[in-house]
């Protein structure tokens, strides 16, 4: 029978869930989640640089052009802004590489630990 | 959610229950503009844009990885399957058996990834659109509802009509086709992502509709496409024939509606049905030409049986069905490893779960024992290679 949404008539059904979530493609459900991210991570950096590039058109409407974005010279203070702000994305995108590998392995010697 | 209601005048009151039912009798609901049109980025040409740039540049990013995914990287996954089966002593060219085929290749790193970044963009890609919609549920369904009721086109809805088998989430679509209410939203925009982004104005249905072949007699004056899903095709057919009558009908009633409204908003006199392919409840003798787009894939071998004893009993002496999927029976080759693979994850992962059933349907055979002239030209392929026509 249709199903409804509060007062709302949906006409909507009951369904037959897909079971995808529950299977690795990988061989390690992990892995799959960490492409999974990639996938995400790709399409969120082009969010952003479409966004840039819509502005970029707006600006140059307005006499803002392309050009001078190219040219432009950050100030001193503005230099050591970024250099910190692109440290702090540096360690958080690959602080990770850095890690001591351990011998302690999770899944398989957590009872001798 | 801001400015929804931007372009059209915003009228009281949600349409109610009964507005929704909309009958072949009688005069039909009135022509009228939608009252809660929901447009907040207009829209370019045909297609209304998605409500926020960042969703419609994540939607255009999704394609451009997809097209990667389909295009290079499945390239790459059936070399290397090549490369592994060779190494197993097998010949990568010939045909092989499913089980074998999945056993040999089920280590394969880069089928495995192929696979995976196929069927997870595409879970991406629907939570995206579920998100929007769902997230401003009041101002979608309130658009949705004020359009059941108002023309050019008919809207019918008929609930509790829905079979098991049409129940599937089918290409992991959340809900599937029946039990979301935004099926048919999530649908239109989901597919644009299908049709490597070549489809934004319906450029695929209109070349479809161009190929539907018309009854000998040249007689066209009702057209019924079955499987209309969020109406493309039926709208592209209405397009061509303005003259004739021509209604879409869909299992999913949430697809209907959405088909509805967008016909509506479209201008076009295209009419909807929620019913099901193989039970129309149209007339004896009603329609000249019968068509339907990648329906049969996505139903039981007994539901595709019925379809055409269906599409007997509706055709006028004379008229015709012109079925368009992606393989017809006739293409019941025995496929290579990475093909038996490559099935494996359309039916099994990606949830058409009635693929195997629709390969196994002989379509001119079966065709035929329903009463049909059948006419098969050249090697089959997605259209042009069969037209049914019921004896005159």
């Amino acid at each position: 029978m249709a199903e409804t949404k509060g007062k709302r008539q949906e006409y909507t059904t009951d369904f037959i869930k897909a079971d995808i979530g529950n299977v690795s493609f990988l061989g390690n459900v992990h892995i799959d989640n960490i492409m999974t991210a990639l996938i995400a991570m790709g399409a969120e950096i082009w969010t952003d640089r479409r966004r840039i590039r819509v502005l970029e058109s707006l600006l140059e409407k307005k006499g803002v052009t392309r050009d001078m974005v190219e040219q432009y010279v950050p100030t001193a203070e503005e230099e050591a802004t970024w250099k910190k702000e692109r440290e702090v994305l540096v360690d958080r995108m690959y602080g990770q590489f850095a890690r001591q590998g351990s011998e302690f392995n999770i899944s398989s010697d957590w009872k001798n630990k | 959610m801001s400015n929804h209601f931007n372009r059209r005048t915003v009228m009281g009151g949600a349409a109610g229950l009964a507005s929704a039912i909309a009958t072949m009798s009688g005069s039909g609901p009135a022509t009228a503009k939608l009252t809660k049109d929901v447009q907040q980025r207009g829209q370019v040409g045909r297609l209304e844009r998605l409500p926020t740039l960042d969703l419609e540049a994540n939607d255009e990013m999704l394609t451009s990885i997809r097209i990667f995914i389909n295009g290079e990287l499945s390239q790459a996954a059936a070399k290397s399957a090549a490369m592994t089966l060779k190494a197993k002593g097998l010949d990568p060219s010939k045909p092989m058996a499913r089980e074998a085929a999945l056993e040999a290749l089920k280590d394969d790193p880069i089928v495995a990834v192929r696979n995976h970044s196929w069927q997870h963009l595409q879970m991406l890609m629907w939570d995206n659109l579920k998100r929007e919609f769902h997230g401003n549920y009041d101002a979608y369904m309130s658009e949705m509802e004020a359009a059941d009721n108002v023309g050019p086109g008919k809207l019918e809805l008929n609930p509790g009509i829905e079979p098991e088998y049409t129940k599937h989430e089918i290409h992991m679509q959340p809900g599937g086709y029946t039990g979301d209410a935004f099926a048919g939203h999530i649908y239109h925009y989901g597919t644009n992502n299908f049709y490597n982004g070549n489809n934004y104005q319906d450029e695929r249905h209109a070349g479809l509709a161009a190929r539907v072949p018309v009854p000998n007699d040249g007689k066209v004056r009702r057209i019924l496409e079955i499987g209309c899903s969020c109406g493309q095709l039926t709208v592209a057919l209405k397009q061509r024939f303005p003259d004739a009558e021509v209604w879409g009908v869909d299992i999913g009633a949430p697809m209907v509606r959405y088909a509805h409204m967008r016909a509506n908003d479209l201008g076009v006199a295209a009419n909807f049905r929620h019913a099901l392919a193989e039970d129309t409840k149209f007339p004896d003798n009603h329609f000249d030409i019968l068509t339907s787009n990648i329906l049969h894939h996505e139903v039981t071998r007994a539901g595709t049986l019925a379809i055409f004893k269906e599409a007997q009993r509706i055709l006028r002496p004379g008229g015709l069905y012109y079925p368009m999927d992606f393989y017809t029976a006739e293409r019941q080759i025995m496929k290579n490893g990475y093909g038996q693979v490559r099935d494996w994850m359309t039916s099994r992962w990606n949830h058409e779960r009635w693929l195997y059933e629709y390969q196994s349907v002989d379509f001119p055979k079966e065709m035929t024992a329903a009463g049909f002239d059948v006419i098969a030209k050249g090697m089959p392929g997605y259209v042009d290679n069969l037209v049914a026509y019921k004896k005159a």
